[in-house]
């Protein structure tokens, strides 16, 4: 089955191997991930040393979004001065490793797991903006509610491909997630279509906690206001939306 | 558009897939190609292995809980299955069979390939082939229905950016550029490909494979490995298992001169008798001698006599021969660029005991020749065996080299480009690297 | 490349029985060969040349004996090359006598008895190689070419266990053929 893992199974096989104590070879490899990401491996000066660098798209939005905060969380002694061409880097000292198998486990996993750290910042901090918005909303009715608390935070647009994006926005009763989604050819609109629909009817068929789900070909309210918008002209792009209230949201 | 992701290259042997980024200097991944599937898929995908189906197991015998049977209902089955390793660890558990889409170098289960392609793509490169460009390799001889085939799936099911198909012994060529004794970069030469199936001897003539003259010899790594086992079989060694030989081979193994020097030679110096030590999956360790093996294993190339006894021609002949029937104004290149490639060349001294052989052979013909013609001077031949550090992953590392060239996409063959003119399209290919491409 | 041919093929003035070569040995076993000078003292066996004047078929017997073994075809190029088959017979008939387990004394007297046995000859109707060989053309032939023979297995039989025991009173494991 295609079961998708989140961490990028060369790098963890790679370092895995690495850190078992195999003697020292130098490595020059240039590895890609799933949108647009590109890792780059290599041992600089001495064998030991290990460079992982790792070139996002979209990493400007993501910093705005507060990636390094997460990225330093993460990684902190590991991070060093980006190599040229990318935009965030880890050296680990082979000769310096954790002692024991468990904390050097933990690491090669860690690493492994770089890329989704770096997009994960956005969604953190919707779900920290969600968290303090219910409690401000929880002081009021819904009727009497001021207009700030209502409309929900601003929309953070990460453009992780040339014309695709994702959207993520915090209101107070949900975090609301966009992805905007291109289809080019008339076959794949309906397979897409299809697909997308599976996700909108399984809360009403199967699962009922599911996120709640919507796909259309139009720019959602949520989105108003956002520019930058492409322009939907014969139904290729679509947008699907997961509002994920709070249940799901600490599943996190 | 320099700085865009890098290509794919896929080298999908009957034996191992190798995958990687072009312009690396290794493939990321090297597994087995092989595919497990759920015993009824097998069957019913098509497959034109011939072997019947596994009986289909009711699911809950297959150690599935409600989940199985939800995908059972649903008709998932086609997308239960495992590739490379895990296939082999998968087939050894009930339900899966195991399967292996390429034989003998050709792409003999579509439905398999596709799905053992998809997994690879995103499980294990995780690419969108929509971003990439790929490049992948087929042998030589291949059919041009085969390139079809490949270029239908690349492009409709996965809706690759770009597509080249390269013939295997090319890139091998390409690879050896690398080797400090390759002055210029011709892709004119003769490949001695030796994988772990079948030994291939395939002369190319500027970039282009010369068919006819192509031979193989049923004789590579497997054999050799048996060879092994049954010289430690005879001796009588704890441990003779096929894993100990392989070990043993991979570990000790060189090319000798001479067979009887190096029999004397081992009778002189006793510390060239090696002590080879087996950790079994229980526990327990053996200590197997290494004597001979040492150096008969890998002159069964030069005397397949000592193992086949329907195969008699040794491998520098064979190369000698494979020259001699290809076009004479190549001929005077070809022993000048013969290159090795393949898992079963890496022997200490390969190279060289196969450039003195040829050498022999060539210069016996010329003084013939010379005695024949009464007085003529021959200005000799060049006889030059490249080995080189990618031999091993030889192809693979040629794509690698190709694939990182900035004209490269110009010689892809695009998903525009296939929308419009169709499968037929793989049938015509620039060639890549070759003399006038810049 | 083929098996190995002898090095004496080439040799002139050799006295030849049917199509059997009877070259000179370095032996003390006495018969109708023409006996070559000793080794020099201090030289080993497996240092001698095949330049060296002491150099005799038994010596290549016994170095060409592991290579050969393994060649399932043989090309008979000359009368030496027929010696050197016929030693290699008659060695490996020797090594199935020895066990792993045998002393020294055991395994001389086990080969002495085999050398010694009564042997079938070229032409007679035991002998395994027949198409190979010619049978000698009257008695007298066969009883020198008996006698030759007789010389060469009981001294190859000695230089045999010389290398197997080279290292002890046990069979030398690296030396099992």
């Amino acid at each position: 089955m295609l079961l998708l893992d989140y961490q990028n199974v060369l790098i963890q096989s790679l370092l895995t191997e690495r850190f078992s104590g195999a003697p020292p070879v130098s490595i020059d490899q240039v590895v890609s991930d799933f949108d647009g990401v590109t890792f780059h491996l290599s041992t600089l000066e001495t064998k030991s040393k290990i460079l992982i660098s790792i070139a996002v798209k979209c990493f400007k939005e993501l910093l705005q979004y507060g990636a390094q905060d997460v990225l330093e969380r993460e990684y902190g002694p590991y991070i060093t001065t980006p190599e040229a061409g990318y935009d965030f880097s880890l050296i680990i000292d082979l000769q310096q490793l954790p002692e024991d198998a468990e904390a050097r486990e933990d690491l090669v996993r860690r690493v492994s797991l770089l890329k989704r750290n770096a997009m994960a910042a956005p969604f953190e901090r919707a779900f920290d903006d969600f968290a303090q918005r219910q409690e401000e909303a929880a002081k009021y009715t819904s009727e009497s509610a001021p207009e700030g608390v209502a409309e929900g935070g601003e929309v953070m647009a990460i453009h992780y491909r040339d014309e695709e994006a994702i959207y993520i926005k915090a209101s107070h009763d949900r975090v609301t997630v966009i992805f905007s989604t291109i289809f080019r050819e008339e076959t794949d609109r309906i397979f897409g279509k299809v697909f997308l629909q599976e996700f909108v009817d399984a809360r009403r068929r199967a699962i009922q906690n599911a996120p709640q789900v919507l796909f259309r070909n139009e720019p959602p309210l949520e989105l108003q206001g956002v520019r930058g918008l492409s322009k939907s002209t014969n139904g290729e792009i679509g947008y699907v939306t997961f509002g994920t209230v709070k249940n799901v949201a600490s599943q996190y | 558009m320099a700085n865009q992701t890098p290509a794919v290259v896929m080298d999908n042997g009957t034996g191992f897939s190798k995958l990687g980024f072009a312009g690396n200097d290794s493939p990321s991944f090297v597994f087995p190609t092989a595919i497990a599937t759920k015993g009824g898929v097998g069957g019913a995908g098509g497959s034109g292995s011939g072997r019947p189906a596994v009986a289909n197991k009711p699911s809950f015998l297959t150690g599935g809980a409600g989940g199985s049977n939800l995908s059972a209902k649903r008709g998932t089955e086609d997308l239960d299955f495992f590739i490379g390793d895990e296939a082999l660890t998968a087939a050894t558990g009930p339900g899966y069979g195991i399967h292996y889409p390429v034989r003998h170098g050709q792409v003999e289960n579509w439905d398999h390939m596709e799905r053992f392609w998809s997994n690879s793509i995103f499980k294990y490169l995780r690419v969108e082939p929509e971003d990439h460009y790929f490049l992948l390799t087929e042998p030589p001889l291949n059919p041009p229905e085969n390139r079809e085939n490949t270029a239908e799936i690349m492009f409709e099911s996965f809706n690759c950016a770009g597509l080249y198909i390269a013939v295997q012994a090319v890139l091998a060529l390409a690879a050896s550029w690398t080797s400090s004794k390759v002055s210029d970069r011709s892709l004119t030469g003769i490949v001695v490909d030796s994988g772990d199936g079948v030994t291939h001897v395939i002369p190319v003539a500027e970039g282009y494979v010369i068919g006819s003259s192509i031979k193989s010899i049923p004789i590579a790594g497997r054999d050799i490995t048996y060879f092994v086992q049954s010289l430690l079989r005879d001796r009588g060694e704890p441990d003779s298992s096929l894993k100990t030989a392989e070990r043993v081979k991979e570990e000790y193994c060189y090319v000798c001169p001479d067979m009887v020097k190096e029999f004397a030679k081992f009778d002189k110096e006793p510390n060239r008798f090696l002590k080879h030590t087996v950790t079994q999956p229980n526990g327990k360790t053996s200590t197997v001698d290494v004597g001979y093996e040492r150096f008969l294993a890998p002159e069964i190339f030069f005397n397949p006599e000592i193992w086949s006894s329907d195969f008699l021609t040794p491998l520098p002949t064979v190369v000698d021969g494979v020259i001699q029937q290809s076009p004479i104004d190549v001929r005077r290149g070809l022993y000048k660029n013969i290159v090795l490639s393949g898992g079963s060349t890496l022997y200490r001294d390969f190279g060289r005991r196969l450039q003195r052989d040829i050498k022999h052979m060539v210069d016996d013909r010329i003084r013939a020749s010379e005695a024949r013609s009464g007085g003529a001077r021959s200005g000799g031949l060049e006889v030059q065996v490249i080995s080189h550090k990618r031999q091993r992953h030889g192809p693979w590392f040629g794509g690698s080299l190709l694939g990182q060239t900035p004209e490269f996409r110009s010689y892809c063959h695009t998903k525009a480009e296939y929308d419009e003119i169709g499968p037929s399209i793989v049938r015509r290919f620039a060639l890549l690297g070759g003399p006038g491409s810049t | 490349m083929p098996a190995y041919h002898s090095i004496f093929l080439n040799d002139q003035d050799v006295r030849v029985l049917g199509n059997f070569a009877l070259l000179p040995l370095r032996t003390r076993t006495r018969g109708p060969a023409y006996t070559l000078p000793p080794l020099p003292s201090g030289t080993s066996e497996l240092d001698i040349d095949g330049n060296d004047e002491s150099y005799d078929p038994l010596d290549e017997i016994l170095s060409l004996f592991r290579a050969n073994t393994f060649f399932r075809n043989f090309e008979i190029k000359g009368p030496a090359d027929r010696l050197l088959i016929y030693g290699i017979l008659f060695v490996s008939e020797c090594l199935g006598k020895v066990k792993a387990t045998m002393g020294r004394k055991e395994a001389e007297k086990a080969l002495l008895n085999t050398a010694l046995d009564q042997f079938a000859i070229p032409g007679d109707a035991s002998f395994p190689l027949n198409q190979a060989f010619e049978a000698p053309r009257d008695r007298q032939d066969a009883e020198t070419l008996r006698q030759y023979l007789s010389q060469v297995r009981q001294e190859l039989a000695m230089r045999l266990l010389a290398r197997i025991y080279a290292d002890g009173p046990m069979p030398s494991k690296a030396s099992q053929f």
